[in-house]
């Protein structure tokens, strides 16, 4: 279980669980965190350092790079901050009506998507930064994705709906999920056919966004992150999704700690990680996908837990023999 | 299993009556015989996987297993090797092969390697395979067997026969099932006292890699290397007794599932909070029992952490209204009090939730402050801006 050569634990790790990791556009030096001890977190991964450092009054969720020095983070505190990294300084942009739950950046439209636990989805202009729009959704946001310039989301009550980012004036799609339980997260493919969802019971899927029958033939599910003990079958929330940006193919993080690489398109698992302290919170590919940053920390599924792990993020350096599909 | 006695029995196929040496050569038989795809020629793992694959993959149906006897055809029965047989059919195979051949002798039935990685122990493996080489040399309470490796179908022994010369082998080092045959067994030793725990003369040994391997397990090997993603969920969502999967196909199943979860919800929002709807259990599809690990509330995991009282009382705008939570300075600095240490017990959940669902509303900061908007008898919404 040790460390290998091709990975280190970053310094100064958040002092409480970690939300988010997002690797920065154009280069794998720079990492964005994160926490629920109410912090974001710049690193710089390359010499394993603190680079900055800011606050918001409660736990974050989640944060992206609008650009290589501006960030976008929300939380419990229902803010959305906008900070630059070059002047060093934050700015509310806005609020949702409770906690933002999820922060994407959608490079193509140029639009900063948030996902709220009061049931709709934000879009804000980077450039202002303002306020571009609301769009209620049918429950609780959980999860979301961008796909060129369509929207993903995932919500409460198993829902997906599939926004197009230029006309947000309809739903594109509305779908169930195709998991029997709750929706833990969604990303997109890099090619843009379609998506990867995770549930809190052990299963991924693998959907497409075209809904022609022969493209909609082609989604399937798989089980994953269970682990059998003395004849008990544990089954983990499936936590993390991230896509290696240059070969569609995607990692899987779960409560389990341990980390999957899958080629959705061949079904096949290309590796398996050793496995992490504690449960894979979140994970993200560096821009060329030669690093995966792993969060690991404790994510309160288990209630008889005695004591917290420590939470620690990971950087891996990942090789295509890892993450390419063998074809 | 219920297999267990079964010892004494070579391994035979339940779709074909055909009987096989080694389990191992039943499973290839099996799975190029009765669970090949005829489209794709795809070797499955058990009937029902056969099925939910021409369904899902082909969308075909297959309502028969290939090349079985007439009313053994049956696909939904899930059967691996001798895995699955229903108990009756059992019995009546062994009375069978007891009435057709109650002389012949021979227990010999090969284990497969699967059980080195069970952790068993392999000896008993070895007495199976040891067995018939030592025979000369080895005085049986019976008369020496001839050394007869591949046992001549409906070999059926008087099962403490082969018995006795392996209760020796029992104390020997593990070793592979592959060496064992060269073992010659010091014959003297045959009758002693020590005897492995599970010799019992007259008794057929309790079979020991079975229990260990669990029914499923084998058709979860496919796992994965092998593309077999989509076989795994189907397999799982095809047998009738499995329910945990994800099934798109069976729109019913989903409908049902909205259907209550959208119920769930919408009580939720309109009633006093009771907490968030709670997720079903899990059924487990290979007969395991399986834990969800997760809370039993269906609400996201970030959700259930931020009721607690330590992320609560970061959260601006706590107010008065969510009785049962201990009053709460605001805004202590962040990154304060021990992080690592487990908060006390939340309140209920649902309590949290609408506390949370209605500080937001106000706009403004109102700590402390009664909640002004609807009225006193506003009924608080589970997760704020519900409608």
């Amino acid at each position: 279980m040790g460390e290998t050569p091709n990975e280190f634990q970053l310094n100064n790790p958040p002092a409480d669980g970690i939300s988010a990791v997002k690797f920065g556009p154009n280069s794998s030096q720079f990492l964005l965190v994160s926490s629920w001890d109410t912090s974001v977190c710049l690193y710089d991964v390359v010499a394993n350092h603190l680079r900055m450092r800011y606050n918001h009054p409660a736990p974050v969720l989640d944060c992206c790079f609008q650009d290589a020095v501006h960030c976008y983070s929300g939380g419990l505190d229902n803010i959305l901050k906008v900070y630059d990294f070059n002047t060093n300084s934050g700015t509310n942009v806005g609020t949702h009506d409770a906690p933002i739950r999820c922060v994407e950046f959608c490079p193509e439209v140029n639009v900063v998507v948030t996902g709220s636990w009061d049931s709709t989805v934000k879009l804000w202009d980077p450039r202002t930064p303002c306020s571009a729009g609301s769009f209620s959704q049918p429950d609780k946001v959980y999860t979301l994705s961008v796909c060129g310039d369509r929207l993903v989301v995932g919500t409460a009550g198993r829902r997906i709906l599939v926004w197009d980012l230029r006309n947000m004036g309809y739903v594109q799609q509305r779908r169930e999920s195709s998991l029997k339980y709750q929706t833990r997260c969604i990303r997109c493919f890099p090619n843009k056919l379609g998506y990867v969802l995770s549930s809190i019971e052990g299963r991924v899927a693998v959907e497409y966004l075209d809904p022609s029958p022969e493209s909609q033939k082609k989604k399937y599910a798989f089980k994953c992150h269970r682990i059998k003990e003395n004849g008990v079958e544990m089954i983990y929330p499936v936590n993390s999704i991230a896509f290696h940006p240059l070969h569609n193919t995607f990692a899987s993080g779960g409560s389990d700690g341990f980390v999957n690489i899958w080629d959705g398109f061949n079904k096949k698992r290309l590796c398996q990680f050793h496995r992490y302290p504690t449960s894979i919170a979140s994970l993200a590919f560096s821009h060329d996908g030669s690093v995966l940053a792993i969060a690991s920390s404790y994510m309160f599924e288990n209630e008889e837990m005695k004591y917290v792990p420590e939470d620690n993020i990971f950087i891996r350096n990942v090789s295509d023999q890892e993450t390419k599909p063998k074809s | 299993m219920g297999r267990k006695k079964k010892k004494q029995l070579k391994p035979w196929c339940w779709y074909c009556n055909r009987e096989f040496d080694d389990e191992k050569i039943l499973i290839q038989h099996q799975k190029a015989k009765h669970f090949k795809c005829h489209i794709c020629h795809k070797k499955l793992y058990t009937g029902p996987g056969l099925s939910i694959h021409c369904m899902q993959v082909h969308k075909d149906k297959v309502d028969k297993v290939p090349n079985a006897l007439p009313g053994r055809n049956n696909t939904e029965i899930e059967i691996y090797g001798m895995e699955g047989i229903p108990e009756q059919d059992l019995k009546e195979h062994e009375k069978q092969k007891a009435n057709k051949s109650g002389t012949k002798s021979g227990a010999q039935d090969d284990d497969d390697d699967d059980d080195d990685s069970n952790g068993l122990p392999p000896m008993p493996n070895q007495f199976m395979n040891g067995m018939p080489p030592m025979p000369t040399s080895v005085p049986g309470p019976y008369m020496p067997q001839p050394p007869m490796p591949p046992l001549p179908p409906g070999g059926m022994m008087g099962p403490m026969r082969p018995m006795g010369p392996m209760g020796p082998m029992g104390p020997m080092p593990p070793m592979g099932p592959g060496q064992m045959g060269h073992m010659g067994m010091p014959g003297p030793n045959m009758s002693m006292p020590p005897r492995p725990p599970n010799f019992m003369p007259g008794v057929p040994p309790p079979m020991p890699h079975k229990p260990a391997m669990p029914p499923q397990s084998t058709a979860a090997k496919p796992l994965f290397p092998s593309a077999a993603a989509a076989i795994q969920s189907t397999e799982v969502s095809g047998s009738p007794k499995m329910s945990t999967s994800m099934k798109p196909t069976f729109p019913a199943a989903a409908a049902i599932t909205t259907a209550s979860s959208s119920t769930a919800s919408s009580i939720s929002a309109n009633a006093t909070i009771t907490g968030a709807p709670v997720i079903k259990k899990p059924e487990s599809s290979s007969g395991l029992t399986s834990k969800l690990m997760h809370p039993d509330e269906d609400i996201s995991l970030e959700e259930k952490r931020a009721s607690l009282p330590k992320y609560q009382s970061l959260i601006p705008g706590k107010n008065t209204i969510q009785q049962g939570m201990p009053p709460v300075s605001r805004g202590p600095p962040p990154s304060q009090g021990n992080p690592r240490m487990r908060p006390p017990v939340p309140p209920p959940q649902g309590m949290m939730a609408m506390a949370q669902g209605m500080n937001m509303q106000g706009g403004p900061p109102m700590y402390n402050m009664p909640y002004p908007g609807s009225g006193s008898n506003f009924r608080p919404q589970q997760g704020g801006g519900r409608y």
